[in-house]
């Protein structure tokens, strides 16, 4: 007995010890106001990169020091973004700047009326107004702007492919679905790699090749000439899969399943996994955007030092067309729960406008000079430092205001790096938008999950050779009923209401 | 009590070859996650499966080390399982064992009400409110506190102390005790079993805290193991539907992915033997009839 008394004594001094400890932790309340004169206090909340980084770091000092600001910054962990977001918006505990992602229950939010609308604000503010109308465009709810957007190119879509491999079969770039499915045959029965044995593919498809913006079958599929997603033709409202440019594409997927000549586990493969291929030479294309070209070769180089990648926009019987992006990654709002009086709102939108002055932009792009990048010859910088960068740099890079080139000094870069940063530049002339990108529509917000993997799901039956034609057009009908026409209907009214 | 006949020794072999594959369907996971955390980045890369390192290598040990941040999450962890999972017997034992005592007024009100909470749960955004309208947010407390009972476990170990006879209740009363003396010398002793099993059942729902981390917790420096280990191990593989957004994101090397698999599974892995004997016992106990 005198045991169990004694381990009782331990617990409850445990406890008695926690009951202390977990009172200390409590947190003391938010920042306040600033003073006229001292520091602007900014209380953020933004998504987690990698590791947090320590408060009060360099890099966060300096950005303090450049806007005049004190930052408070809260960092909520990517995979439950979403559902804390919901939390906060719930409990109007919200900081005086959060980032959101443009998702129909923030979009409802913002239609409540919980976010300023910053739009008639923005020409006060030289560097925010002075990027491109659509990017703006592109997170504007009913037409109104209630954010600035973590600016992104809209027109990098492009794929990677093994350069040593199509001058060895002597092939040209594909342009049209044809092509696509020769050279695929080439990449599968040529073998490329010289090791006697068919075990080469050309596309490698993933379970995600029909989802998201940068699905393989989409950007195939509007560089043969249809609609990204979504787009008007004829003046109407129309989804991209009942495009005939677009069943072209997916009967080339079908006929190169059925000839084995892509890969027949493709409805369950991870979209890492086939990363991994094209880094280790198994795949001659790689479906990706123009920024990543560097780190593609730098991967496959290791493994095979002869390979050479290079990359190329999507190009179709009309030359290049790509399926333009939505131009952010998520936005930074403002709540009116937290930023009560216009006054506040403009100190706000000045300290984000001053994010993308010189100093404070080369900070967010390069780093810190001497630490992370050093100053070179011909006037342009080096990264000198990659690993300090990915930790220290790049939480606040990809959560802040920044746009490659503007107000930052140039980037001395490998070929590769050189060539994906111009091309995501210079293709931006082909993009084409998805015209429903900040349409609304009831149905779509509802069900609109539901429908596309519907739809998808059918696009998958086509293409492993379940249905036929008559099958895929029977699916499309479906879709129709189970509540497509209404998405339909409801866009288009959306989308005249905006374009009067 | 081993069957020696031809037939029976046969039964035997199938039974352990059969039993022996099990066994290995089950340990292999974890041998490869153990292998894969020890071996060197440019091994994994070339692929196949490693089960054995064969260049060693302690890098992604290092690395997930040099930041104090996993070893602060991983004390974190510790500090609400044992704190938390005390605080779970405590509340669940002093609430469950009146309710067993069918001489107490009003329990079957209050085992109603106990049932209902597990048939309808209020959802995220209202106990959000109740948590923070407590003043609980961002501290320790409102991953402890808000489920302090488990209504599942409350009402088995009710049933656990009502296959107490109460004859022995009434011995100890003539022998001068009363009800809460009762409990502590002739209860609680006697449910040793019982208890040690919810406190594993308790400590593994603590050490898995996840998502009521994310929520309820703003400051960073106070998130549990289980936060970390989402970011570095789901991340990669889910890459939310867009793999253009790679490039984006930082992605661990498989090695740095599994020695943090380890780290955040070994505390765990290491208490379980010690517990496993009253676990047997706890979980038999149903099924023989006192």
């Amino acid at each position: 007995m005198t045991a169990k008394r004694w381990w009782m004594g331990v617990s409850a001094a445990v406890l008695a010890a926690g009951v202390l400890a977990g009172c200390a932790r409590s947190e003391t309340g938010g920042a306040g106001e600033a003073e006229d004169g001292g520091p602007l206090a900014v209380s953020m909340a933004l998504t987690q990169v990698g590791e947090i980084p320590a408060k009060d770091n360099a890099v966060e000092k300096l950005l303090e020091e450049y806007t005049e600001t004190e930052l408070d910054i809260q960092w909520i962990p990517q995979s439950a973004y979403d559902e804390k977001v919901s939390v906060m918006m719930a409990s109007k505990e919200m900081p005086k700047i959060i980032k959101l992602n443009y998702v129909p229950l923030v979009i409802n939010a913002i239609r409540s009326g919980d976010f300023w609308e910053i739009g008639p604000y923005l020409p006060e503010y030289p560097n925010l107004s002075a990027q491109d109308e659509q990017h703006y465009k592109n997170i504007s709810v009913e037409g109104k702007i209630y954010g600035v957007p973590l600016f992104r190119d809209m027109g990098r879509a492009t794929f990677n492919y093994r350069k040593d491999w199509l001058d060895k079969l002597g092939l040209d770039i594909p342009t049209n679905p044809d092509e696509w499915y020769e050279a695929q045959k080439a990449f599968v029965t040529g073998d490329p790699d010289g090791n006697g044995k068919d075990d080469t593919y050309g596309w490698m498809l993933d379970k995600q090749y029909n989802t998201g913006i940068s699905a393989l079958l989409t950007r195939l599929a509007v560089a043969n000439g249809s609609v990204n997603k979504w787009g008007i033709v004829d003046g109407k409202m129309t989804p991209d899969f009942t495009q005939p440019e677009f069943f072209e594409v997916l009967s080339m997927f079908r006929r190169m399943y059925e000839e084995k000549l892509i890969n027949q586990d493709f409805a369950v493969l991870d979209g890492s996994e086939v990363g991994l291929k094209f880094d280790a030479g198994t795949a001659g294309f790689g479906n990706s955007v123009a920024g990543a070209l560097k780190s593609q070769h730098e991967r496959l180089t290791k493994a095979d030092p002869d390979a050479v990648v290079d990359n190329s926009g999507f190009i179709g019987p009309d030359g290049i067309r790509l399926a333009g992006e939505p131009g952010h990654n998520g936005f930074l709002a403002i709540p009116k729960s937290s930023v009560k009086t216009e006054d506040e709102l403009k100190r706000i939108l000045a300290f984000l406008d001053d994010m993308m002055n010189e100093d404070a932009a080369n900070l967010l792009v390069r780093g810190i000079k001497d630490v992370h990048y050093a100053d070179t010859d011909d006037g342009k910088t080096e990264i000198t430092d990659f690993d300090a960068f990915q930790l220290e740099v790049k939480p606040y890079r990809d959560n802040l205001l920044y746009v490659e080139g503007y107000n930052t000094k140039p980037l001395k870069d490998t070929p590769q790096g050189e060539k994906g940063t111009r091309m995501a530049k210079e293709n931006l002339q082909y993009a084409v938008p998805n015209e429903a990108l900040t349409l609304t529509s009831a149905m779509y917000s509802e069900r609109g999950n539901e429908l596309e993997t519907m739809i998808g799901d059918a696009m998958t039956k086509y293409i492993m050779g379940e249905i036929d034609e008559a099958g895929w057009q029977k699916e499309i009908e479906n879709w129709r009923k189970a509540g497509g026409d209404e998405v339909i209907r409801e866009f288009q009214e959306s989308y005249d209401s905006i374009h009067k | 009590m081993r069957d020696r006949t031809p037939g029976g020794r046969l039964f035997d072999a199938v039974n352990y070859a059969i039993l022996s594959a099990v066994a290995c369907v089950c340990i292999l996971p974890f041998i490869y996650v153990l292998a894969v955390s020890f071996t060197s980045p440019e091994e994994v890369a070339r692929g196949g499966l490693i089960l054995f390192p064969r260049e060693w290598s302690l890098a992604a040990y290092e690395y997930i080390f040099s930041t104090g941040t996993l070893t602060n999450s991983l004390l974190i962890t510790v500090y609400v399982t044992v704190v938390g999972t005390l605080i779970n017997l405590i509340f669940t034992t002093t609430m469950a064992y009146p309710l067993s005592r069918t001489r107490l007024r009003g329990r079957q009100g209050v085992l109603l009400g106990v049932l209902i909470t597990m048939l309808f749960s209020g959802g995220m955004i209202p106990t959000y409110f109740v948590v923070s309208g407590l003043g609980l947010t961002n501290t320790l407390w409102s991953l402890m506190i808000p489920s302090a009972i488990s209504a599942f476990n409350l009402i088995v170990l009710k049933n656990f102390f009502q296959q107490i006879p109460s004859e022995v209740e009434d011995s100890a009363k003539i022998d001068g005790c009363n009800d809460v003396e009762v409990f502590f010398r002739i209860a609680l002793p006697l449910s040793g079993p019982a208890i040690a099993t919810f406190a594993l059942f308790y400590s593994v729902d603590h050490w898995n805290t996840f998502f009521n981390a994310v929520l309820y917790l703003n400051d960073s420096s106070k998130w549990t193991i289980q936060v970390y280990l989402r970011e570095i191990v789901i991340l990669a593989q889910s890459n939310i539907g867009d793999s253009s957004r790679l490039e984006e994101m930082n992605i661990q090397p498989l090695t740095i992915r599994m020695a943090v698999v380890v780290f955040a599974t070994l505390p765990i892995m290491l208490v379980y033997p010690f517990l496993q004997k009253h676990f047997v016992k706890g979980v038999m106990l149903g099924s023989v009839k006192g």
